[in-house]
């Protein structure tokens, strides 16, 4: 049996390693980099929000303004969105 | 099943030692939406050859919408209005341009050309030059020069690298978002091929894409804007 285990851990290979590695460091890019953008877009359309319900005649400017507001705190996301697709398919 | 995932087809062309390569689909992409554009172009001009006085008819009535939501949404976030009447054609282009290649992939066997890094760089560094040399013309070389040391000169390389960082930012932004929405739109579809690859579709193809459009706009406006006035 033991010699059984050592041949199974004979065929993984350092590429094997390599490739679970990054599979691994591509789900917590991505997972632990949407959390900023998540909170920080959530934020922005909560103040929104908030403006809408005090001067309703408002909207349009505070639309234009919080979706220009979560496409920039969205860029961090994007960040992680390219290192996750870098880990993935070109490194 | 994704082993297709990643392929282009890429065309070489060596001049002496430098290769240069082309990504064949991208440029066909682009090339048709520079085709549905000008082809618009050309259709809806003949429907403006009337008087002022005539009433307007349907192609008027539209392209006067179209313009004046153009200009309420784009126009009103410039500082002055001989500025933004002179940057108008120019920022409407790149929006209807991002606009019309992000909803070119709902269309099956098309692409977005901004799925390619490369495209949406370019159209980056061409709102970068622009604003930097508008500023140039609008400050003078020694003004312009000085925006860089201020509030004090120890901040140059932090403005320099927070300048830099405004295209690389501005195109990377473009490219993630329409690039995601394909790569999860390809995912998907091989797990499930059913119903759901229609919704995913319509909501990163035309509502992603029309709001990353209009933000690449609005923030070639901001970044217009701050080189010019700062």
């Amino acid at each position: 049996m033991l010699e059984e285990a050592q041949g199974v851990v004979a065929q993984i290979s350092g590429e094997d390693i390599a490739a679970a590695a990054r599979y691994l460091a591509a789900g917590l890019c991505m997972g632990i980099g949407a959390i900023g953008p998540g909170i920080g877009q959530g934020i922005a359309a909560a103040h929104a929000l908030d403006g809408i319900a005090r001067q309703p005649e408002m909207e349009g400017a505070l639309f234009r303004t919080m979706i220009i507001g979560q496409a920039v705190a969205e860029s961090t996301g994007i960040y992680s969105l390219v290192v996750a697709i870098v880990l993935l398919f070109v490194v | 099943m994704l082993d297709h995932l990643g392929e282009k087809l890429i065309a070489r062309v060596s001049i002496g030692d430098f290769v240069v390569r082309f990504d064949l689909i991208t440029i066909i992409m682009s090339w048709i939406v520079i085709a549905i554009l000008v082809g618009l172009a050309f259709y809806l001009r003949r429907g403006l050859r009337q008087n002022i006085e005539e009433k307007p008819n349907r192609i008027q009535a539209v392209l006067d919408a179209l313009i004046d939501v153009l200009q309420e949404q784009l126009l009103s976030n410039f500082i002055s209005t001989s500025l933004a009447r002179r940057m108008f054609p120019f920022i409407s282009t790149l929006f209807l341009f991002v606009l019309v290649s992000n909803w070119l992939s709902v269309i099956p066997y098309l692409q977005s050309p901004t799925q390619n890094l490369n495209v949406t760089a370019s159209l980056a560094l061409l709102v970068f030059f622009t604003s930097h040399l508008l500023a140039l013309r609008r400050k003078g070389g020694r003004r312009f020069l000085k925006g860089f040391i201020e509030p004090y000169p120890f901040m140059l390389p932090i403005n320099l690298v927070s300048e830099l960082a405004k295209p690389v930012s501005h195109g990377f932004r473009l490219f993630g978002n329409i690039f995601g929405g394909t790569l999860l739109i390809t995912v998907v579809s091989a797990m499930i091929p059913l119903v759901l690859p229609v919704g995913l579709t319509i909501f990163f193809g035309l509502f992603i894409g029309l709001i990353q459009a209009f933000v690449f706009a609005v923030l070639a406006v901001a970044y217009i804007n701050l080189a010019v006035e700062s």
